[in-house]
């Protein structure tokens, strides 16, 4: 695996030695096995040809920039995924953490700040804040990984309940102190520096400082997913529970970990939503979770469970960011955005299931 | 310690139960309003209900607010379980806008308890005046759903044409303007969609100069909407970001004017063009219009970071219902009651006695 050169050069060779029939079988299957990319491609071809401007250094980075928005959460809601589980509080995790950030970070002197009470913005200030709102999200994952491991329950009930009461909450939330659900707005200019400096420009698109910041995270996710306990532990529970728990590995802390990962995960989320639409509202974060999945999925992270790599959950959020920014490019209708996305994930998640099939 | 954290679930349960019960019944006779309102999270509505809540308590009268959660079904049978509860005063916020039949429905479970309708639109195209003048027990209190397109569409023209030279970035004579459409298939974002451009065009196109433009003339519809239905600046920043690649002032086709179905989409298009180097203090600013007139809004606007909003006024609307369900109470009906109300920014409408306008106002500053 380790050397890909020799690693295609063995496959050739395998390749030669086939006879007629094998021969068309292996390529209707390498077809079929990479179909999803090799729509793609013919899709970023056609529009390209269309707009050219599609691949021009501002599109990539503006590619760059929305793959860095999307990315942290996929990453948490793939550990969930990876143990044979889903996680449908993650939306509204990234709505309360993203509501706590604007409540925290407001300019002191901004006519309507919420929590009156709180200092003004100093980068102590903003590192508590930071370090609350990954422990917030955290603690929802912890909820959601405990009862889950606890009683046996399916995650997508455990999360599902996690769900409402999040949400329960955020409302509660956004009717503090005489604020009456009114949208959170007038973040602190220090905050927004901290997320959106421009680092360097790529065509006209200016970089801001949170893909840095998604580059460190994905780094990070893949130093814990490949070269920790923790991470074999995750996908030996994730592919058989009761081997894993009979070769030694402890299923309960490591699925209650793997939840709470995922929950910092949304909790930096949050942090970077304020900065990203100007301000939160108490809707901020429905039906998020639904992308994140589906950019998982898309990448090859398996229902099925115990397999996926952090590449191919970049290369999800990456497809799925290109489908939206590339039909906004053409200038289909909203309509057609629908269709085609949905009928892309479904095509995606049938390849993914047929390798499996053919497995057994 | 399996069965202590069994306790521990046991009680949380009921503690909830208990929590959700209090209140002690309504005297017999009394007025007993219950509010129901489509979704707990929207915006005006929150507001509204906080405006709401002050002027009922003030006049005394019992009441509470239920919480639908966007399904329509359910909103049926909170109605029913709160007229079975005694209440003989209902205010509606329904979820499903447009259908009258749903009106309908709620009414003949009402019975001969008056249903005040408000907010969202109990049928399209005048199928609601039908449904009013049958039902004598019911009336609506609301807002003229196309009068907030209209109005930010003058505003829009208005602006323009004062600022024609600033606004046009390429000098080449004509505006170019995205539109950030909130949801599809909602009669209030479509009104808004079609005023907000044709209003301004007719107040453009009087003084001589030309129609607004599309800034994609390849796009197969003038407008882009939320995929996720929600309004969200999310949606409008990530396609301001994406418009922003192609449409640029290095390219001189740079995107001249935002409209903005809510002023949340509005914030988005800003957070997309500040990014750009837009929108802020010594900085050309692309006028952005919204809706709303949020408190992040307003302060956008303070800023000079958004030009201008449409104020749905909370305040207008929680006093149009506070004041209805008093003259019912008092023993009017409905039709009577809404002919009383004498705030000078509620109009009866023209074509139905039992529908009543809140009137709003454009915002561009204080």
């Amino acid at each position: 695996m380790a050397n890909p050169v020799a690693n295609l050069q063995r496959t050739a060779a395998e390749f030669k030695q086939m006879d007629a029939k094998d021969k068309r079988r292996f390529m209707v299957d390498s077809v079929l096995n990479n179909a999803l990319y090799i729509l793609m491609a013919v899709f970023c071809v056609y529009t390209a040809i269309q707009r050219p401007n599609f691949l021009s250094m501002g599109s990539l980075g503006n590619l760059l920039v929305q793959v860095a928005a999307y990315l942290p959460m996929a990453l948490g809601i793939a550990g969930c995924i990876v143990l044979t589980g889903t996680d449908l509080s993650a939306g509204r995790a990234v709505g309360l953490t993203a509501a706590v950030t604007g409540a925290f970070l407001q300019r002191i002197d901004y006519a309507n700040k919420m929590l009156t009470f709180l200092p003004e913005v100093t980068p102590f200030w903003m590192f508590v804040t930071l370090l609350s709102v990954v422990a917030i999200g955290a603690v929802i994952g912890l909820i959601n990984g405990f009862f889950v491991a606890k009683f046996s329950l399916h995650p997508f009930i455990v999360t599902l309940s996690t769900q409402l009461i999040t949400y329960g909450i955020i409302l509660w939330f956004f009717d503090l102190n005489g604020n009456n659900g009114a949208p959170i707005g007038g973040l602190d200019q220090m905050y927004k520096d901290f997320l959106g400096t421009t680092m360097f420009k790529m065509g006209n698109t200016p970089i801001p400082l949170y893909v840095l910041y998604a580059v460190i995270l994905t780094a990070l996710m893949w130093f814990i997913w490949n070269k920790t306990t923790f991470g074999k532990n995750m996908f030996a529970v994730g592919s058989n529970a009761e081997a894993a728990k009979v070769s030694g590995v402890n299923v309960f802390w490591t699925t209650v970990l793997v939840h709470t990962l995922a929950g910092a995960m949304y909790g930096y989320s949050g942090f970077v939503e304020g900065f990203r639409s100007g301000s939160i509202a108490a809707g901020t974060g429905t039906n998020y979770e639904c992308d994140a999945i589906a950019a998982c999925v898309i990448g090859g992270v398996s229902f099925v469970g115990g397999t996926g790599k952090i590449s191919g959950i970049v290369l999800g959020v990456c497809i799925l960011r290109i489908i939206f920014i590339a039909l906004t490019m053409l200038g289909v209708s909203s309509s057609s955005l629908y269709i085609i996305k949905g009928a892309i994930i479904l095509c995606a998640v049938a390849l993914d299931m047929r390798k499996y099939l053919v497995k057994k | 310690m399996k069965k202590l954290l069994a306790i521990a679930l046991a009680l949380v349960m009921v503690l909830g139960l208990v929590a959700c019960g209090g209140d002690d019944p309504a005297a017999e006779g009394a007025t007993k309003v219950s509010v129901f309102w489509y979704d707990e999270a929207d915006v005006y509505l929150s507001s509204v209900r906080a405006e709401l809540n002050t002027a009922l308590e003030a006049a005394e009268v019992e009441y509470d607010n239920q919480f639908a959660g966007k399904d329509q079904a359910k909103q049926i049978e909170q109605v029913k379980t709160a007229i079975a509860g005694g209440s003989n005063l209902l205010v509606v916020n329904v979820v499903t806008s447009g259908d009258p039949d749903i009106a309908q429905s709620i009414i003949d479970a009402a019975g001969d308890i008056p249903v005040i309708f408000f907010n969202r639109a109990i049928g399209a195209d005048g199928s609601d005046v039908a449904l009013l003048n049958d039902n004598a027990s019911s009336c609506f209190i609301g807002t003229d759903a196309p009068e907030a397109g209209h109005m930010q569409g003058k505003m829009v023209g208005e602006y323009v044409l004062a600022n024609y030279e600033t606004v046009d970035l390429n000098g080449d004579g004509v505006i170019t303007y995205a539109m950030f459409k909130g949801e599809e298939g909602n009669a209030e974002a479509i009104a808004r969609t079609q005023f907000g451009v044709e209003d301004a065009d007719a107040v453009l196109t009087a003084a001589g100069k030309p129609a607004l433009e599309y800034f994609d003339a390849q796009a197969s519809q003038k407008w882009q909407t939320d995929p996720e239905g929600a309004w969200s600046a999310k949606a409008a920043k990530d396609y301001m970001d994406t418009n922003l690649v192609t449409y640029n002032e290095s390219a001189g086709n740079m995107i001249e004017l935002v409209i903005c179905n809510n002023d949340g989409m509005a914030e988005g298009a800003v957070a997309s063009l500040q990014q750009a180097g837009y929108n802020a203090e010594g900085a050309h600013v692309v006028p952005v219009f919204g809706v709303d007139a949020t408190d992040a809004a307003k302060a956008l606007i303070a800023e000079g970071a958004m030009i201008g909003t449409v104020k749905q006024d909370a305040n207008g609307m929680a006093v149009a219902i506070c004041e209805t369900v008093k003259a019912i109470a008092g023993g009017k009906t409905p039709v009577d009651a809404l002919a009383s109300l004498t705030d000078e920014r509620l109009t009866v409408a023209g074509d139905c006695a039992g529908k009543l306008y809140v009137a709003y106002a454009p915002y561009t500053g204080e």
